[in-house]
């Protein structure tokens, strides 16, 4: 059996202890408020909340999570249909659709549809994840330091290739984000690097820092400003939400099982994540739909397609965060913060110790996906009230949560300094196109490479052609590298590229 | 016109020939890092050293790029900074605000420097209705402060000399210690 129905039981319980489950529910208010908020993306949440779980257990915390993630990464949707303000990047194919189906009258069905393909989507993606990460872990612990350096090779190469626009600054940012990552005391050898006798670099660049200070105050920074409006909010008429009915969203059913697929597929690639996976089933929605003229005019099947897609890359992404320890978006590799606050390295191990855990987050998976039915009929309900908040007081409040969550990690005020740096940097970044995510991902997998690169050549006594002498490790690299030249050659076939591919951002 | 196209790009490659400077300058702090050598072995230097060497190559494609782009001319630019609508004071109002506050949590408290923080930045970035400039700020504060050192117990700063006592009493007064 591919999965343990006794651990997947104990899940099921642990997830409904009364911590928990208020975790999971927690989450997902926030979650659907920070998402569907312009500006305060789910990223951004999840990077806020990070610093607070050092409070509790790594169970509660990974669920508070997930509950976010979850409920961010569809609640940007309802912006979108309401507004035609897409509350994030992935939420743009939806917002083509959806805002245009609300000008044809069909608001309350377009809200109720984004909000059951989400959880479709989710709730099936959950299940995958539950069904394929352990034998996953199981394939995975034959994985020798070999195989591991080029599971994350591909994972840092990946990031370069997806969701960017310029390769160049992709890499500038990625390999900026690595060399960060050599501050500190090297492992290997118990040398100091690059601390310049600073007592506070000695333990080396805390990510978390970097995250906050990058996401949170970088965007505040970027919000505020470019605006010359006046700040405040407007007032807008509320809409009521009605849920499709079983035969609107079986004649749905291949588009559907479609977004699932592409999301779940794209969601398991590091660095590929909901943004791409959103694009992705729209485009072959698009292609292979019996009415693709109705795309941009207001089609089911492009809201359909773009909404499960954004969802079912949640599960997808967790595959291999739990199994190899390595993040598919921005938001895993903040739940790696997570786990690595609470001393835990996710991976094949993760089964074999703490199978309980696990399933517990399988569990919560599944159920957030539910639940979130109904936490989005009540946001949708009321969202135009919350809409009325006026963004200066809200980015205010951002950037105090921002230097409280810098402080509570070592209550050192160095930490909040490095962390209004890093924010102050994150703006430049974003004003200078630099993408920040790759950034993110090689402060975060800078060190395990490291790591899995030197104790392997260590053991083969630096013969650098064990990377290419075990075959897994040999064909991912090779992979990599494939992926690496993969958008110059789909640069030279094209010339020019599609105008959406430039809405594209790697979350 | 050629003039002008040739000062855009070399405008352009200042970024990049910034970050490959600070790159060359970190490549040569490597060599001087401490390292009882031992034989048969890398060494702690050879991975940021190998780093920022792709980094240095990684500049010199973006500096490709952006001379390949410069020269076609065709309308969609990649990587290249889009006009826009950009407030330089208000940008430069919001950085000081943000070290401000990190210097005043320092200096004043966490207490006093929030508040203080909540009114300009609010008004820096537009926000013109002064009572409900000061409600925010006050309740902002005190929330905050309830959540964090009354039910977290975390030991925001205090403050210095003065400003110590003042938090201190102001903490007893809203009965948030």
């Amino acid at each position: 059996m591919w999965i343990d129905l006794h651990y997947l039981g104990i899940g099921l319980v642990n997830a409904f202890h009364p911590m928990n489950f208020a975790m999971i529910i927690v989450g997902l208010m926030i979650g659907v408020l920070a998402g569907a908020l312009p500006g305060i993306t789910m990223l951004n949440a999840i990077v806020l909340v990070l610093p607070f779980t050092y409070l509790m257990g790594m169970v509660p915390s990974l669920l508070l999570m997930i509950g976010i993630y979850c409920g961010g990464i569809f609640a940007g949707s309802i912006t979108g249909i309401l507004f035609n303000i897409p509350g994030d990047p992935m939420n743009v194919p939806t917002t083509w659709e959806g805002y245009k189906l609300n000008k044809k009258g069909f608001v309350s069905l377009a809200l109720g549809m984004a909000i059951m393909c989400s959880a479709v989507g989710g709730f099936l993606s959950a299940l995958t994840m539950t069904l394929l990460s352990p034998p996953f872990a199981k394939v995975a612990l034959s994985f020798s330091t070999a195989e591991y350096f080029a599971i994350v090779f591909l994972g840092l190469t990946s990031v370069v290739v997806i969701g960017t626009r310029s390769i160049g600054s992709a890499l500038i940012s990625l390999f900026i984000g690595m060399a960060l990552g050599t501050v500190g005391m090297d492992e290997i050898y118990g040398v100091f690097r690059f601390t310049f006798g600073s007592r506070i670099l000695e333990t080396g660049v805390n990510f978390v820092i970097v995250l906050i200070g990058l996401f949170a105050i970088g965007e505040v920074l970027e919000q505020l400003s470019m605006k010359a409006k006046e700040a405040g909010g407007t007032l807008r008429e509320r809409h009521k939400t009605r849920l499709p009915r079983l035969g609107e969203l079986w004649s749905l059913r291949s588009t559907i099982l479609r977004g699932f697929g592409i999301g779940c597929l794209v969601g398991t690639i590091p660095g590929a994540g909901a943004t791409v996976a959103s694009f992705v089933s729209y485009g072959v929605e698009k292609q292979v739909c019996k009415k693709p003229e109705l795309f941009g005019k207001g089609s089911w099947e492009g809201l359909a397609a773009s909404e499960t897609a954004i969802n079912g890359s949640t599960g997808g992404a967790m595959i291999p965060l739990l199994t190899l320890g390595i993040p598919g978006s921005g938001a895993t590799a903040v739940m790696l913060g997570a786990f690595l606050l609470h001393n835990v390295q996710p991976g094949p191990l993760l089964f074999t110790k703490t199978p309980e855990s696990v399933y517990t987050i399988f569990a919560g998976m599944l159920l957030c996906n539910l639940i979130m039915i109904l936490v989005g009929l009540l946001v949708a309900r009321f969202f135009s009230e919350l809409m009325r908040t006026p963004e200066v007081i809200l980015d205010a409040f951002i950037v105090v949560f921002c230097l409280i969550g810098a402080f509570a990690l070592r209550n050192d005020m160095a930490d909040v300094w490095l962390m209004a740096g890093f924010g102050i940097i994150g703006y430049f970044m974003r004003r200078y196109e630099l993408p920040i995510p790759p950034l993110v991902l090689g402060l975060i997998l800078g060190p395990l490479a490291e790591n899995y690169f030197m104790t392997t050549l260590i053991g083969a006594g630096n013969d650098f052609t064990v990377f290419f002498r075990r075959p897994l490790s040999c064909t991912l690299i090779f992979l990599s590298i494939a992926l690496f030249f993969l958008p110059y050659v789909r640069f030279r076939k094209k010339k020019q590229p599609l105008e959406q591919e430039s809405e594209i951002s790697s979350y | 016109m050629k003039k002008m196209r040739v000062g855009a790009t070399a405008s352009s490659l200042k970024g990049p020939g910034l970050i490959f400077s600070m790159a060359l300058y970190f490549y040569f702090l490597a060599g001087r890092i401490q390292d009882v050598p031992i034989s048969g072995q890398l060494g702690p230097a050879f991975w940021p050293k190998t780093i920022l060497i792709l980094l240095m190559v990684s500049c010199g494609i973006k500096a490709v790029e952006t001379i390949l782009e410069k020269g076609r001319k065709t309308g969609v630019s990649y990587g290249s900074s889009q006009p826009k609508d950009l407030n330089i004071v208000r940008l430069i109002a919001m950085i000081a605000c943000i070290m401000g506050i990190v210097w005043a949590m320092e200096i004043l408290g966490f207490l006093l420097a929030t508040f203080l923080f909540f009114l300009v930045f609010t008004r820096i970035a537009g926000w013109r209705r002064i009572a409900s400039l000061l409600i925010t700020s006050s309740l902002g504060t005190v929330g905050v402060l309830y959540l964090f050192v009354k039910v977290v117990y975390l030991p925001l700063p205090k403050g210095q000399w003065f400003f110590n006592d003042l938090t201190i009493f102001l903490y007893r007064l809203l009965a948030i210690i």
